[in-house]
């Protein structure tokens, strides 16, 4: 892999100069965007004072163990990690027009030199049944029709996420919050191999960055910056996942939600979103309408017949053959979650019996424990 | 011939004189190495020379101050103490003797070498007893242990506290001879014919009732929980209770000692004795299933057994009941370890530099833990604070060899209003002790002339019988372990639990229905399944 001249000067003005990525943007864009000239500035000017600027992203390269951006070249080139600058062609245009663009991306994986159609899947990262269920779902449906899904690499919803649409056509790619060659959180090891086949995964945070808590504020903005929308799975009411949607909404991005149980606190801040305008996902319908001037060109053909899986789901419970037993139980557990001991008195029957009713429902993928003895319908 | 019948009446005079200054006398008594007891000779020698008091043979603290009591108890109970020199020997010499054994089989001695008592059964008899400075005999430990020693060495009479002979009286085959006091115990050896009086009469065991003082049909609600019990109880499976604070989970496995089928005689024997090793006062046979309930401060010696004389642990003292291990993650990581070994061999053998000891510890295991620091993960009344990684620290500890042993895992929540304010009474005990008594019978018989009683000792080739002529749990349980990632040993044990589910209901072979009930006692709560956070719900 190679690295441009362009990213190689940048990298030397932000580590070896100490200037501020916002302070490279802002300087960037007074330039109208003209890269020579912005960089030319910044190398032939020694001892620039600038103002500090509180709308900087809170970080800075100063603290790094890098001596050198030589150093940090010689590391990017040893371990194929590809290193794209704002002043290159291939960097997504849609990012170029957020305010504060990361001036250097480190990637793995090719995906993101050809951004194309792409949407954002953020939430909790203790998602519920109901949460995976719904990530994986849509995460699946996007990607097979070639829609990129980005997300964080996190756990939780965004591991199912990146799970589910590596699969497909789209595929996925990941922001980390740390340096490129940190795996981050560990557990995900298996996903952060897999992605660069089919995706990539995106940093603007230099090799050897650890996760800070606030890095992944900063992070957010690029997620959002890469796509055209926003959908939250299982947000609480303030969290990393609402976080991203207020930058999204900043960045004019669309933002969107998934709806849960009213009862649900982890679905209190999706809630919260679709009170404020936030378009309410329930299919994948809903996502491409909401930008039918893109997927009418992109997307228009086969859109109908993709969702087919999904008619499938909703007649499930007349493949299985129940017994009337298993159907009064079923029927009565709604989707609210019902305890052990309201279904065992609703219906009378024998405490092992009801026990083995739920298991047998649960196997069947008919209903979930969604939390400590209480199920809940999945369909 | 003047001077022959001198010379004679001078050796008859020195022989007498010499008889009693330079008398020995020997008699038998205990020692216990770990739960064994050893017989110790008690020899007491009288010589003349400045008055001393000496016990050697490796006396421990107690056994060298029982010379004190020895003394003052001598005197108060009307007998001379001896002005002479007094050498006591404890033999075999090289064993080190502790407790308080020996204060009554010293005073005999020293009473009988200064010629105050004579007796025929001295080397019939075994003597036991502490004695207090007014000459009462005090309760001792390991009396069980002792008596079947007594047994095996062919004597007739064994001498012990009067306070504690309940625990021997079962024993027909020696007179127990139980004494109050230091005269009574003259009395019964001096005086021809007196012994009879003083043996201890033994009272039928099954006439003494007992009572727990609780019952399962005080716990409202918690269906899944008592089911599961009855099913760990039953093929006494290892059970593991998660579930937020205050659910009731402490509750709940104390009441499993109440379904535990009643202790049989020999059962009964064993446990008395790891008790009457650990407290002296144990006044009978105990009837009642251990519960033992330590608490996760407890010392790594204090859990497993050992010390400097080496004692039973609590794994020991919950032999032939349960052992409940409250706020399972809080013990220290070694210490779960150190129960791997004791799980599957059912005894645990201290080794010490200069011997070993071997502690039954025959015990079912129920742990109760939270589901994560803050207790209210995966529960929808209240929100849990830790964050993932916590959570997975959390269970991390837990995980490996010992979860492995975790038959069953139930979640256990917190009771809604609705069933609290509900006055119905759920089963009681005694209805699912039936039960579980048909079920055990079921699993004795199967079992027979196996080295194996439950269901969850069975092994791979008890399971395979199992299987061999039954394709459709094959079948079936070959789709769920790829359903849910089941390792071997997850799926051995849905095989073990679905058994003991099948003999509750008196199947004879295991069906879909029973595997199928199995599983949601594992599979909610999967830890081997690691892809995601251990409970399935997240």
């Amino acid at each position: 892999m190679k690295t441009s001249s362009n990213s190689e000067k940048i990298l030397h003005i932000l580590v070896d100069r100490k200037v501020k990525p916002g302070t490279f943007i802002k300087a960037y864009k007074r330039n109208n965007c003209n890269s020579d000239k912005t960089i030319n500035y910044f190398l032939n000017y020694k001892n620039l004072k600038f103002e500090y600027d509180t709308y900087d992203p809170d970080y800075d390269f100063t603290r790094n163990n890098w001596n050198s951006s030589k150093d940090i070249i010689d590391f990017v080139l040893r371990n194929k990690i590809g290193l794209l600058s704002i002043c290159d062609d291939d960097y997504p245009d849609i990012l170029r027009q957020i305010h504060l663009p990361p001036p250097l991306l480190f990637f793995k994986g090719d995906r993101i030199k050809k951004m194309e159609f792409s949407i954002a899947i953020v939430g909790s990262r203790k998602c519920t049944a109901y949460g995976k269920e719904a990530a994986i779902y849509i995460s699946k449906n996007l990607s097979e029709i070639g829609i990129i899904v980005v997300s964080g690499l996190a756990a939780g919803i965004d591991s199912y996420a990146h799970q589910a649409s590596l699969g497909g056509k789209g595929g996925s790619i990941g922001v980390l919050g740390c340096g490129i060659d940190i795996i981050y959180p560990p557990e995900n090891k298996l996903l952060y191999d897999k992605i660069p086949e089919n995706g990539s995964i995106v940093t603007e945070f230099l090799p050897g960055t650890p996760p800070l808590k606030s890095n992944f504020p900063v992070r957010n903005r690029i997620i959002s910056g890469l796509c055209q929308g926003v959908i939250v799975i299982e947000a609480g009411e303030r969290s990393g996942a609402i976080i991203t949607c207020e930058i999204a909404l900043r960045q004019n991005r669309e933002v969107m939600a998934v709806p849960g149980s009213i009862f649900s606190p982890s679905n209190k801040g999706c809630h919260r979103l679709i009170k404020e305008g936030a378009k309410l996902v329930d299919d994948i319908d809903d996502i491409l309408d909401e930008f039918s001037i893109y997927t009418g060109k992109i997307f228009k053909s086969g859109h109908g017949n993709k969702f087919g899986n999904k008619k499938e789901k909703v007649n499930k419970k007349y493949d299985i053959n129940l017994s009337s037993n298993e159907l009064k139980i079923y029927e009565y557990i709604g989707y609210k979650s019902k305890s052990i001991e309201d279904i065992v008195k609703y219906s009378s029957i024998e405490v092992k019996e009801v026990l083995r009713i739920l298991a047998y429902l649960e196997i069947n993928g008919l209903i979930k424990e969604d939390s400590f003895n209480k199920y809940s319908r999945l369909f | 011939m003047i001077s022959i019948d001198y010379a004679g009446y001078i050796f008859d005079f020195l022989h007498k004189y010499i008889y009693h200054l330079f008398m020995i006398f020997k008699l038998d008594s205990f020692t216990l190495e770990g739960i064994d007891a050893v017989t110790v000779s008690v020899e007491v020698h009288l010589s003349r020379g400045l008055p001393e008091f000496t016990i050697v043979g490796l006396p421990g603290k107690a056994v060298n101050e029982s010379r004190q009591r020895v003394r003052s108890a001598v005197i108060n109970s009307g007998f001379d103490f001896p002005v002479k020199k007094i050498i006591v020997n404890l033999s075999p010499a090289d064993i080190k003797k502790e407790r308080s054994f020996y204060d009554l089989p010293i005073a005999l001695s020293v009473l009988a070498a200064s010629g105050q008592i004579q007796s025929e059964v001295w080397n019939k008899s075994y003597f036991v007893g502490e004695l207090s400075l007014n000459g009462d005999i005090n309760p001792v430990s390991g009396l069980i242990s002792m008596a079947e020693e007594a047994l095996n060495t062919g004597k007739t009479f064994f001498f012990v506290p009067y306070s504690i002979a309940d625990q021997v009286s079962f024993i027909s085959d020696i007179k127990i001879i139980a004494c109050k006091n230091l005269l009574e115990a003259v009395e019964a050896l001096s005086g021809r014919g007196k012994i009879e009086k003083f043996i201890y009469k033994s009272r039928n065991i099954a006439d003494r009732h007992f009572c727990y003082g609780f019952d399962f049909k005080e716990v409202k609600g918690q269906f899944k929980a008592k089911r599961a019990l009855e099913i760990a109880v039953g093929g006494r499976h290892n059970i593991m209770l998660v579930g937020p604070p205050g659910s009731g989970k402490t509750m709940l496995a104390k009441r499993a000692v109440t379904i535990m089928p009643d202790l049989n005689l020999e059962e009964c024997i064993d446990v008395t004795k790891i008790y009457s090793l650990y407290k002296k006062n144990v006044s009978g046979l105990i009837r009642e299933r251990p519960f033992r309930n330590p608490h996760h401060t407890i010392s790594r010696m204090g859990l497993i057994g050992g010390g400097i004389n080496p004692g039973p642990g609590e794994i020991s003292l919950a032999h032939r009941g349960i052992l409940f291990l409250d706020e399972f993650s809080q013990f220290p990581r070694n210490f779960i370890e150190d129960l791997r070994q004791p799980l599957e061999n059912r005894e645990i053998v201290i080794t010490r530099n200069h011997s070993s000891y071997t502690f039954p510890c025959n015990f079912m295991l129920i742990v109760a833990t939270n589901p994560c620091y803050c207790g209210y993960f995966g529960n929808d009344s209240k929100k849990c604070v830790c964050s993932l990684r916590e959570i997975k620290r959390f269970w991390k500890k837990m995980s490996g060899p010992v979860m492995d042993r975790m038959d069953m895992r139930v979640l256990v929540d917190r009771l809604p209003e609705t069933s609290f304010v509900d006055t119905e009474y759920g089963e009681s005990s005694e209805t699912i002790k039936s039960r579980i008594n048909k079920c055990m019978n079921m699993q004795i018989q199967r079992f027979e002339g196996r080295n194996i009683v439950y269901n969850s000792e069975a092994g791979i080739d008890t399971i395979n019988e199992w299987l061999k002529d039954n394709k459709k749990i094959r079948d079936l349980i070959s789709t769920v372990s790829r359903k849910y990632n089941l390792t071997a040993r997850g799926m051995t044990s849905i095989l073990k639990v679905s058994r003991t589910i099948a003999d509750l209901e008196a199947s004879i072979s295991i069906k879909e229905h029973h595997v199928i009930e199995a599983l949601n006692y594992r599979v909610c709560f999967n830890y081997d399944n690691d892809s995601d956070a251990p409970i399935n719900f997240i």
